[in-house]
């Protein structure tokens, strides 16, 4: 089902085709008329807002005279840092950039769905699987950075000679985390999105607003939920064999 | 009771041929099973969803009755354990989606 263009997709394709054909060159890919699609360019446009919104809070922020912004960050801060320190330990602030990040990045993209003029990213499931294959690199980087050589012996299980069932169980296992965090981003924010669409063609008025803001209340726990899976398995790649 | 069983079976079978009944010279119509297997996924999955979730809140109630000074974090993992089962049947709606 091909989607029509949205005015943010439209504007990168129209200055920026050349960049994206360029990219789609070097993966060996096939250049397109017009490249971008809806996900590709929300996705940039949300990380440019993310951005925009950091640099001006970078620049109001007042030890004395905290404003509003900076308040909203606070509380923000606060809750990823008391999640990361229950899942990960004593060490959360090393991680902390990711996991505010990822939790900032797919907040913004599940809700900025909802707002007419703009396409939900993390429909799409190349966007989703972005964020988990990132979400998978991050943590086995960090095992391994910190484990070092040790790292693959808490593939081998809790006894050495159930090491040859439990290693291929194992990677079998870290696989489906990743299918796992894909899909449930990526169902979630697709089935919202259809049943609202559902109910629009049935009842147009009133009723597709309760399912709006089911999608609303889900955005917001889906985009938790990644980064608590996110902590989960950083704490569990980072803890020390005993 | 039995009584009642045969004469259901027969009525069914003498309905049968009169439901089975085609003009002549039609080939056989081949049914699409496709969004019939998906319906009854997705019911199946919406239907265990459901006995799942219930299960889950009703034992997050309870807590909640019997400790109410918990109540945030009894309702805080409530939320993530309704979110983490809700997204097994939205795989099944994946599916269904893509399929019809």
């Amino acid at each position: 089902m091909l989607e029509s263009e949205i005015w943010v997709t439209r504007l990168f394709n129209d200055y920026l085709a050349g960049a994206a054909n360029a990219a789609l060159k070097l993966a060996g890919l096939q250049a397109q008329a017009r490249p971008w699609t809806n996900s590709m360019a929300m996705q940039i446009f949300v990380a440019a807002l993310l951005m925009l919104v950091f640099a001006v809070l970078r620049l109001r922020l007042s030890v004395d005279k905290p404003g509003k912004l900076q308040h909203v960050f606070e509380l923000v801060y606060e809750f990823v840092l008391g999640q990361a320190e229950d899942q990960v330990g004593h060490v959360a602030h090393k991680y902390l950039a990711f996991f505010g990040t990822i939790f900032l990045f797919i907040l913004a993209c599940n809700l900025i769905g909802i707002i007419p003029c703009f396409s939900c990213p993390t429909k799409d499931y190349a966007v989703t699987c972005g964020c988990a294959l990132a979400t998978f690199a991050y943590y086995h980087w960090n095992g391994i950075l910190e484990n070092g050589w040790r790292y693959p012996l808490q593939f081998m299980g809790p006894m050495w000679w159930l090491a040859w069932l439990m290693f291929p169980i194992e990677i079998i296992s870290h696989l489906a985390r990743v299918l796992s965090l894909t899909v449930r981003l990526y169902a979630n924010m697709f089935a919202g999105e259809q049943v609202t669409i559902v109910f629009l063609g049935l009842v147009p008025l009133a009723v597709p607003v309760i399912f709006m803001g089911l999608h609303v209340f889900v955005s917001v726990i889906q985009a938790y939920i990644f980064m608590l899976l996110a902590m989960a398995y950083v704490g569990g790649a980072i803890a020390h064999e005993h | 009771m039995t009584k009642k069983m045969l004469l259901m079976l027969a009525i069914l079978m003498l309905g049968a041929t009169a439901l089975s009944a085609q003009t002549p010279g039609q080939p056989a119509a081949t049914t699409n099973w496709v969004p019939v297997g998906a319906c009854i996924g997705m019911a199946l999955a919406a239907g265990l969803c459901g006995l799942g979730q219930g299960k889950a809140v009703a034992s997050a109630v309870e807590g909640m009755a019997r400790n109410p000074g918990a109540a945030k974090p009894i309702q805080l993992a409530m939320l993530i354990g309704l979110a983490f089962i809700e997204s097994l049947a939205l795989y099944e709606i994946v599916i269904v989606f893509k399929l019809t």
